[in-house]
């Protein structure tokens, strides 16, 4: 192996390589940055560029593309409070706080080094244990992600912190509406009304644009305020950012960025399950747990680090058995077999310099992402020195657009529109729009799933049997378990704590 | 003289216009042609109609613009080209059996009567696939298998309303095979489940089982010849198993296109799907290349219309 990567770094220096990678991180900075285009969109359009060159610099550019995007989306999440692509759904609750109290650049530095720390990790993983990870991501069938699922929307009890029931509403509510469309296991429409288009569902990314970009606009014209946040570019707050997380972060970036890498395996899950996830964990294991919300470095961090650790995961049983691990893992997949080259065990050996070379570039990739991205956010930041109406004029021209690009369908942009009203209306009473996203992007993966086991229930004799089967399965159950439990029990004694005869009775 | 000039004009005016009708019909195209692709960009219908582009792109003539349409399995782009002008300016690819089913099973917004065919590209047969440590060496086995333990044979598939759970109840129909079928929202998740285990054999596309085919067994091939791509690979026909299953890609226009443009259409498809360049590539991305014509490619299709339509009812899964 040590022979490929030598060769593999002297690939990485060749200029035309160089200019791709720096090429590639910018463009996907700016798309994953844009509400409404995604790292899928972007790569998918830079495939056709790639057959006009050499498969190892095709495959270059659409890794930097990759790993620029998942991490340009931090940006307008934390500046806009709209989540640049979907992984980023669960900055905008850390990050954008952080930006309304003045912290914009601090908000943007964390994302950018949790990012980068996130590849990293993920890209470890990716070129030291894809074998046995890949293999152990086979383990997860239809009841396990069905687990996993239930367990990623446990954890909206764990986000509501003020309500749990408007909480669980709010999920529910995002449940119900991602049954519009067709039954994934009969193939009938369903809550169509008889208009036709309805039978594609409802899109994620126009309905989460709705929710937190189109809504954030009227409530910001709404508020009467000249400009989004109160912005002063403060000296030193990448040296600070820095500082902090290598002092305070490091679990947290850890366990965030392995939470990224596993899901990221998942065929099926992505970086938006990845990233909520590890922003719950998070939460859950922090002695403070109350400040996750208010706008604290912990949770841009932890959010960020998985949803780019989620690009090493995806590509592990992309590259070993041909099975792509999210939706751009899939297209390069595609780029890769139009170039003719097989995946699989042997992608390491007998086209090992063109893997060996994709991986360290990875590397590379995350390791430039710094200084590209430090400048740009640079830039961006610059947005809140912009009055408020012309900001908002664009956010909308943005998203309208956007949301067209997605299938070139009109039916997305009235989506961002009524889930726009829902969530401003809704706000003011006090529905969750993260728990309601949640809920739109759980609710097929969990329909879909429990379609499975009961289908092979008819094998095994029982469903229980099925729910119950593996380790794996058992395991997800009681963290789900405790996660429900976990803050009636912490209520419990914090209560507790207040009376002393049953602080008594206790020790 | 007034009245003279005035139909002097007339004539001139109406012989321009029918000038300029047969002018702009003999320089089809003469502006970009829309490419309508029903699912996402980087699939394999895209990686097919990509390809193809490059040898269309050789022809000298208009270019072709990709648009992706994408939702319901591939129903709404199909719908965009039925409604859209039959001016010869919007074709897309089309897949078979999901341009049959979904207007039968989902209330779709088109017919098979919507379109003007152009040509058949891909001929994708379904293969019957274990893994490689299973112990089925046969497709005999594995149905006499089910047959003595019905309901327990673990069948891996893409759908509901797929080319794969047809094969399953075409065979459910004429050989009684009677089997535990999953349902999978698409071919990496159908693999991989039988990868894990998940799955005991699974009714996958030869297109699919290439990217993992070095840790399958290909059991059979639903097709009337053996594949280039599966060497010493027997059809199910061979074994005893009168199936033939498969899924076909092809190009559409709008009903109504004008003769002359739908035979340029024809024309230069068959053009690129002969060319020995085109079709090495087309091998070498792993995509079973077969070419029929329009009229074939429409004979097809109302074929397995009537076969399809026939199977849902046997079942119940239509009313009739």
């Amino acid at each position: 192996m040590l022979g490929y990567v030598i060769t593999a770094l002297g690939h990485i220096i060749e200029p035309l390589n160089i200019l791709l990678m720096l090429g590639g991180l910018i463009g996907g900075i700016v798309i994953g940055a844009l509400p409404g285009l995604t790292a899928t969109m972007g790569v998918a359009l830079m495939v056709p560029v790639t057959f006009a060159m050499d498969p190892i610099s095709g495959l270059i550019m659409l890794g930097a593309i990759y790993a620029g995007a998942i991490y340009g989306g931090s940006n307008s999440a934390c500046l806009i409070r709209t989540p640049g692509t979907p992984s980023s759904v669960a900055t905008t609750f850390d990050g954008f706080p952080m930006c309304q109290a003045g912290k914009a650049d601090e908000a943007l530095q964390t994302a950018l080094l949790a990012s980068a720390f996130g590849g990293v990790v993920g890209t470890f993983f990716l070129l030291f244990m894809s074998e046995p990870l890949a293999t152990f991501a086979l383990k997860f069938g239809g009841p396990e992600v069905f687990w996993l699922c239930i367990f990623g929307l446990s954890s909206i009890a764990v986000m509501s912190r003020d309500n749990m029931l408007k909480g669980l509403l709010s999920g529910g509510l995002g449940l119900l509406i991602s049954t519009i469309g067709i039954d994934p296991n009969s193939g009938v429409p369903r809550f169509i009304f008889g208009y036709y288009p309805l039978a594609q569902g409802i899109e994620i990314i126009p309905a989460m644009i709705g929710l937190f970009s189109f809504s954030q606009v009227m409530v910001l014209l709404g508020s009467n305020r000249q400009f989004i946040a109160e912005y002063s570019p403060s000296k030193g707050a990448f040296g600070r950012v820095l500082r902090k997380l290598v002092a305070d972060c490091k679990i947290n970036l850890l366990r965030s960025s392995t939470i990224g890498t596993i899901i990221g395996m998942l065929p099926g899950a992505g970086g938006e399950i990845a990233s909520i996830i590890a922003y719950n964990e998070a939460k859950r294991w922090d002695k403070e747990s109350a400040r996750f919300g208010t706008g604290i470095i912990e949770g841009v961090a932890a959010s960020e680090s998985a949803n780019n650790a989620v690009i090493g995961g995806s590509l592990i049983p992309m590259l070993t058995l041909g099975i792509p691990g999210s939706a751009v893992a899939a297209v390069i997949l595609g780029a890769l077999l139009a170039h003719g080259i097989q995946p699989g065990f042997k992608i390491f050996a007998e086209t090992g310099d063109l893997a060996y070379t994709f991986i360290i570039s990875q590397l590379a990739v995350n390791i430039l992402m710094v200084p590209v991205g430090y400048l740009m956010a640079k830039v961006m930041a610059k947005i809140l020195n912009i009055r408020l109406t012309l900001v908002a004029v664009a956010i909308v021209t943005l998203s309208f657009i956007g949301s067209y690009a997605i299938s070139n369908s009109m039916l997305d942009v009235w989506v961002v529109v009524g889930f726009g009203v829902i969530a401003f209306f809704g706000g003011l009473v006090g529905l969750d729009t993260g728990a309601m996203a949640l809920g739109i992007i759980l609710g097929p993966m969990v329909e879909e799933n429990l379609g499975k086991c009961v289908n092979l229930a008819k094998a095994e004799g029982s469903i229980w049997q099925v729910f119950l089967a593996s380790p794996i399965s058992i395991l997800l159950i009681l963290l789900t378990l405790l996660s429900i439990l976990a803050p009636i029990l912490l209520g419990l004694r914090k209560k507790c704590r207040k009376t002393p005869s049953c602080m008594e009775t206790l020790s | 003289m007034r009245k003279s000039f005035a139909r002097l004009l007339m004539i001139f005016v109406a012989g321009y216009m029918a000038f300029a009708t047969v002018a702009s019909a003999a320089s089809y195209p003469d502006k970009p042609i829309s490419m309508i692709i029903s699912f996402t960009a980087g699939g394999s219908s895209d990686v097919q109609a990509r390809i193809m582009q490059k040898y269309w792109n050789k022809l000298d003539t208009q270019p072709w613009v990709f648009v992706y349409k994408t939702g319901a399995g591939g129903a709404i782009g199909s719908g965009e080209i039925a409604h859209a002008k039959p001016n010869g300016y919007t074709i897309g690819g089309i897949n078979v059996p999901h341009m049959v089913l979904q207007p039968l099973t989902q209330g779709a917004q088109f017919k098979i009567d919507d379109f003007s065919y152009i040509c058949q590209v891909v001929n994708d047969p379904q293969v019957v696939a274990v893994r490689k440590d299973s112990p089925f060496k046969s497709v005999a086995e594995v149905f006499d298998y089910a047959k003595a333990n019905p309901n327990k044979l673990k069948l891996g598939l893409v759908g509901p309303m797929s080319g794969h759970h047809l094969m399953y109840l075409e065979t459910k129909a004429k050989y009684g095979l009677q089997a535990c079928e999953v349902m999978y929202k698409g071919a990496a998740d159908q693999n991989a489940a039988l990868l894990g285990g998940e799955v005991d054999v699974i009714f996958g596309n030869v297109n699919d089982v290439m990217r993992s085919l070095e840790m399958l067994k290909i059991l059979g091939v639903a097709a009337e010849k053996p594949s280039a791509f599966l060497p010493g690979v027997p059809t199910l026909r061979e074994q005893g198993f009168d199936i033939v299953s498969d899924i076909r890609r092809g190009f559409v226009a709008p009903k109504g296109l004008d003769p002359a443009t739908l035979a340029f259409l024809r024309q230069a498809f068959k053009k690129i799907a002969l060319d020995p360049e085109y079709q090495a590539e087309m091998r070498k991305a792993g995509q079973p290349a077969e070419y029929l014509s329009g009229e074939e490619f429409e004979a097809y299709v109302r074929k397995q219309f009537e076969i399809d339509k026939a199977l849902l009812v046997q079942f119940g899964l239509l009313k009739k």
